[in-house]
């Protein structure tokens, strides 16, 4: 967002510079892995090690049997958009540079569904149920976020 | 056949909307003084004081938990304190905490209190608490998701997969709005809207616009506990809780028990039967449906819970009036958070004190006529739970 902008919010709304800095994840324990590897752009899920299950998002042990021993299995990196939004107004200051941005339920062919972006798309172009693949987005030398855009035929 | 072991017998309420200089103190001792006032017992009677947590209020909940309310009301015989919040499940996990004090017999008169002023929070404040209480801070929050984008993915997806069409959807801020202007308190009780207002609002989150996302409001209402063997005693009208059911789903919505959309009814219709099983109901009995909506989407889906629609078309029936003031399927009374304003978890306990009101006949213009019996319901979160209550102002006898 250009300075110009951003000053004329904080006059206006009242809001301070670290509004304008945009939340990255804090890893738990559990997630960290997760983060590690998208820091390397792959994308992987935490498997149960007894009863196969996968957690998304993961936790401390498995949530279908409770057992401890798992393991981080690399995901295919594609999905199937489920159900979008499009953000136009209304959203934190620090994302306010980003609009309009497309947000979406998408379905792991792994089992997993999550929230995440579409991107390199139009908005007007996205169809539920179209065929999506993984795209890493740097944010911060620590963070790497998985995103995700239309397979292009 | 019902037990109907519980009943309310008085409420309080003040108006809804913007009101920087109303404290969330004031909102709370004014409620609980209409409340005790309407049952027509004395404060001193009252043994219990429970209230919801203050969305985003620390200095509220500390003094709260640290037992201010009694001492300001003057409820000198209070013997228990407790604040309980489910988010939008609050009104009913509170009155199940306000059960369990009445079934202990340590008391006769339970207190219930919500009270909320939003207002003294910055709009960045309270885009950011509300993107947390219905996203995930580490896996959504990060992406820039917003209540109101989870309410349009949801709805988008719904649109998409039931057929259900905009100007439905629409149709729904509408009839809120209709009931909204014959409730006093309401938020817009003063303004009138169509569904073409709906739709040329501006695009909040797409499918939304502004007009189909609540606003967060002041407001704050109570209502006097008892059981059902009292209130016989001491009220000439008592509301009866006659069946209740809950069911619990998830945090986030990417683990939502059904994952289909279109299919939400899945998870939300059995609970609703329960409820109705055990009031020894059905949908046919029911005058009036409490549905809690906060946004369309979520009216629409619990509408098609409920056994009077068929599910994935409740867009339908809304937009055919039926919901409306002199419909057949009278819902969401008081307006809604759409219309009636948003305060929070309070949410819930607006849409439950209006359903005792109109089963008391004391709604006013919005009385359904000769109404006995309504279907309640609640949840919160991101979709995370759903709490069905059937209510009334008569046990209905075995043969029924
Ligand atoms: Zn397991």
């Amino acid at each position: 967002m250009d300075l110009t902008m951003r000053e004329k919010l904080k006059q206006k709304m009242g809001c301070k510079d670290e509004d304008f800095i945009k939340p990255l994840p804090v890893a738990a324990p559990w997630s960290k892995p997760f983060w590690d590897a998208a820091r390397e752009h792959r994308l992987t899920l935490k498997k149960c090690k007894v009863c196969g299950h996968i957690d998304h998002p993961p936790y401390l042990y498995c949530t279908a049997c409770s057992s401890e021993e798992a393991e981080w299995i690399q995901a295919s990196g594609k999905a199937t958009l489920y159900a979008y939004a499009v953000n136009v107004y209304g959203v934190p200051f620090a994302f306010m540079e980003d609009l309009p941005y497309v947000l979406a339920l998408v379905d792991l062919p792994e089992g997993p569904r999550m929230i995440s972006s579409i991107v390199g798309c139009d908005p007007k172009d996205l169809r539920n149920g179209m065929e999506l693949e993984v795209v890493f987005d740097d944010v911060s030398p620590e963070i790497t976020l998985p995103k995700w855009k239309p397979v292009s035929n | 056949m019902s037990k109907a072991e519980f009943a309310i017998i008085g409420t309080g309420e003040v108006p809804c909307g913007i009101y920087p200089n109303r404290s969330e103190f004031e909102i709370a001792y004014r409620v609980a003084k209409l409340a005790i006032a309407d049952a027509g017992i004395n404060k001193n009677e009252i043994g219990a004081v429970l209230n919801a947590a203050h969305i985003m209020g620390a200095e509220f909940n500390t003094e709260a938990f640290f037992g201010r309310l009694p001492e300001a009301i003057g409820a000198k015989n209070c013997k228990i304190i407790a604040t309980t919040i489910s988010g939008g499940g609050s009104s009913f996990s509170i009155r199940k905490t306000a059960e369990g004090i009445l079934r202990s017999g340590e008391t006769d008169y339970v207190l219930v209190i919500h009270a909320q002023r939003f207002s003294q929070f910055t709009a960045n404040e309270q885009i950011n608490f509300f993107a947390h209480a219905g996203s995930d801070l580490e896996w959504e929050v990060p992406y820039g998701m917003t209540f109101n984008a989870l309410a349009a993915m949801m709805t988008q997806g719904y649109m998409a997969y039931t057929g259900t069409t905009i100007e439905q959807v629409a149709s729904v801020c509408v009839a809120c709005r209709k009931w909204a202007n014959l409730q006093p308190n309401a938020m817009f009780r003063d303004k009138p809207l169509t569904v073409e207002d709906v739709l040329k609002s501006r695009v909040v989150a797409y499918p939304l616009t502004a007009l189909m996302c609540n606003v967060l409001a002041d407001g704050g209402c109570a209502y006097v506990m008892t059981t059902a063997e009292k209130a016989k005693k001491v009220c000439s009208r008592p509301v009866y809780v006659l069946g209740e059911a809950s069911d619990f789903s998830h945090r986030s919505i990417i683990n939502f028990k059904t994952r289909n959309i279109d299919k939400m009814y899945e998870f939300f219709a059995p609970v609703a039967q329960k409820a109705y099983e055990r009031a020894g109901l059905g949908p046919k009995d029911m005058d009036i449906f409490e549905v809690y909506g906060a946004y369309p989407i979520t009216s629409l889906m619990f509408l098609d819970s409920l056994g009077i629609v068929e599910p994935g078309r409740a867009g339908a029936l809304v937009e055919s009036g039926a919901t409306s003031p002199g419909g057949k399927y009278p819902a969401s009374t008081n307006g809604e958070a759409m219309s009636f304003g948003h305060t929070g978890t309070g949410v819930g306990f607006a849409i439950f004190v209006e359903g005792v009101r109109q089963l008391q006949g004391k709604a006013g213009k919005a009385q359904v006529k000769d109404a006995r019996f309504l279907i309640e319901d609640c949840g919160g979160g991101a979709f995370m739970d759903a709490h069905f209550t059937v209510l009334g102002n008569e046990i209905p006898s075995p043969a029924l």
